[in-house]
């Protein structure tokens, strides 16, 4: 011990920015690199970022107004003028797909971020207050005992079908597994002894969770995210779909697939187009999550 | 063995009593008065107050959630708004039409992930385990709309093959063709995450001492995997079956109404949709609840699969 007060101390004093790693983690520019050797991972990181790109600059590529109807151009085709061709009511598809895909990203990272921050917190104070494991944990069992269709269910009943009720089931979806997730991970991280001898040498609570216990779980819990994000959209596209999320005319990927299903006999790709674009997505942020957990932490693998 | 099934049923009270009482509260928050609801838009101030006292909304919360616990436990789930017929007699008519097809699902999907992941496992690092695995994530990422979409206008709509709207009665009873569609999109879900998880337990069995026991012994290496390997690796896959209940639960809704099968998810998605909350309160209450045995199910059978967890 004698050997490992200074050092604490001096992780404490001098570099408070970094608490000790609990296992040496790759840096972040080898990380990228082995990410780029991965193919898959690369095509899916690109095609990735070209649908974000699209979907934040909307109005600059969408050729067409998403929400202009011409009914003379009703259920066309894909042709040159329009790539992905027309909707029921002469709509531009490709338009609404570029439109729609912000709404449905949109779903996927709210629900990622805020339920990850409340779900992270609440795994690691459960982790460090044990005072309040059991009564945390006790929730989140309750809270797993609605699988996230179900609460979407629930919430569109409580406040009407639309966008928020997709993305408050998502939201309270997500904090339950994330909580376990990072509960496991802080209870190793608990045990590691750098965190006894930041105890020791008077390191705040405050200190001790953010800068010693969370930075260490972090890469866990983003691997988890990130799997996690295509599991959300599904939920939240088949919500859509069943016409409990985002309603007419608002473009969501989820909703267009399910106004194209009345038309499929007639002309399918309103239909087909949007669902295989919602499969695209969730494709490459499943092959890039799996790749982020072969890097960053290989132990979620099973 | 007793005292740990018994231990696990007193873990799963809090989580039904929380259950019930979110569904209860999805009475009470639900932004409509339902006495308004059902005396009509043209009702008198009396009428809607009489409904109201009738149906007990007048009194305190903690008493309103009493009786209606009293009132679950007697199968009393209220009066559905559109039908008017007693919640409990839909939910009861549901149930049957919803387990054949999670089950059917499931007879389609068990072998033939639990087959693919075996496979994969054996191959490990080839090309069919990659293929596999390709198959397995892509299968993971598939909303269960496009399956569902893609089946009813090839196989049938185009192609005639199958019918693909609602339910002709019981299997045995000439309800098979109905059937085969919304099962095989159901099922679709499922391959893929069993796929992975038969995958990795497989693998890891592979690399016990017993089986390489087994193959020091001159084995042949199909009895070493079937024999050996895979019934020990059967037990993960049945908790892994059991997180799939909610991926069997989601999937069924909408697998449901797509198809026009008439079970519990499309009562409970066609009840919210149409402001009709008894019915829809109870659809979502059973599937919760049945959510909630699946799972202590599970937990039943991986005692008895696995000694090794009551000991502990």
């Amino acid at each position: 011990m004698t050997m490992q007060a200074p050092l604490a101390l001096d992780v404490a004093s001098e570099a408070p920015d970094v608490a000790p790693a609990q296992t040496a983690l790759p840096g972040r520019a080898s990380v990228l690199r082995r990410l780029a050797r991965d193919k898959a991972a690369a095509l899916a990181a690109t095609f990735l970022s070209l649908v974000v790109l699209a979907a934040i600059f909307a109005p600059i590529v969408a050729p067409y107004d998403p929400y202009y109807t011409d009914l003379s151009k009703a259920m066309q085709a894909p042709s040159a003028a329009h790539w992905f061709g027309t909707d029921t009511a002469g709509r531009d598809v490709l338009s609404r797909v570029i439109y729609g895909s912000r709404n449905t990203l949109a779903i996927g990272l709210i629900g990622v971020i805020v339920g990850g921050l409340v779900g992270g917190l609440f795994g690691i104070l459960a982790a460090y207050f044990r005072k309040l494991d059991g009564w945390i944990m006790r929730i989140v069992d309750i809270m797993l005992a609605f699988p996230a269709i179900l609460l979407g269910l629930a919430v569109a009943a409580i406040f009407g079908a639309g966008l928020t009720a997709v993305i408050v089931a998502v939201v309270v979806a997500t904090i339950p597994d994330v909580a376990r997730v990072a509960r496991g991970a802080a209870i190793g991280v608990m045990g590691q002894e750098f965190m006894e001898a930041g105890r020791a040498v008077g390191v705040s609570d405050t200190v001790l969770i953010w800068r010693y216990l969370t930075l260490n779980c972090i890469s866990t819990i983003f691997v988890f995210l990130t799997l996690r994000f295509g599991q959300i959209i599904l939920i939240g596209s088949a919500l859509s779909f069943l016409g409990l999320g985002a309603q007419p005319p608002t473009a969501e990927l989820g909703m267009m697939a399910s106004q194209g299903r009345d038309f499929l006999f007639i002309s399918e790709h309103i239909a087909i187009i949007p669902s295989l674009v919602i499969f695209l997505i969730v494709l490459a942020a499943n092959i890039l999550g799996d790749a982020f957990r072969d890097v960053l932490d290989p132990r979620l693998q099973q | 063995m007793g005292r740990q099934i018994v231990h696990r049923l007193l873990i799963s009270l809090p989580a039904l009593l929380g259950v019930l009482f979110l569904c209860f509260c999805l009475m009470q928050v639900v932004p409509a008065d339902p006495a308004a609801i059902i005396a009509g838009p043209d009702a008198k101030a009396e009428t809607i107050a009489a409904i109201r006292q009738d149906l007990g909304l007048d009194r305190p919360i903690v008493v309103q959630f009493a009786e209606y616990i009293w009132r679950v436990m007697h199968g009393d789930l209220g009066r559905s708004i559109i039908s008017n017929k007693m919640v409990i007699e839909e939910i009861a008519s549901t149930m049957g039409p919803t387990l054949e097809l999670m089950f059917a699902g499931m007879l389609f999907a068990i072998p033939i992930g639990m087959a693919l992941g075996t496979v994969a496992a054996v191959n490990r690092g080839t090309l069919i385990d990659r293929s596999i695995m390709a198959i397995a994530v892509a299968g993971v990422s598939m909303p269960i709309f496009f399956i569902g979409l893609i089946l009813i206008q090839y196989v049938g709509y185009k192609w005639g093959l199958l019918p693909f709207l609602g339910r002709a009665g019981p299997v045995w009873a000439g309800g098979l063709p109905n059937l085969v569609l919304p099962a095989l999109t159901l099922g679709s879900v499922l391959i893929g995450p069993i796929a992975r998880l038969t995958r990795t337990s497989v693998l890891e069995v592979l690399g016990a001492d017993y089986v390489r026991t087994a193959r020091a012994k001159g084995l042949r290496e199909r009895v070493v995997i079937v024999h050996h390997a895979l019934r020990n690796a059967l037990i993960p896959v049945v908790t892994l079956i059991g997180l799939q209940a909610a991926f069997l639960l989601g999937g069924a809704v909408v697998t449901e109404t797509m198809f026009s099968w008439p079970g519990v998810g499309r009562l409970a998605v066609g009840a919210i949709i149409s402001s009709d909350f008894p019915t829809a309160q109870g659809a979502i209450m059973i599937l919760a609840l049945a959510f909630l045995l699946i799972n202590l199910l599970v937990d039943v059978l991986y005692v008895y699969l696995d000694p090794r967890v009551a000991r502990q």
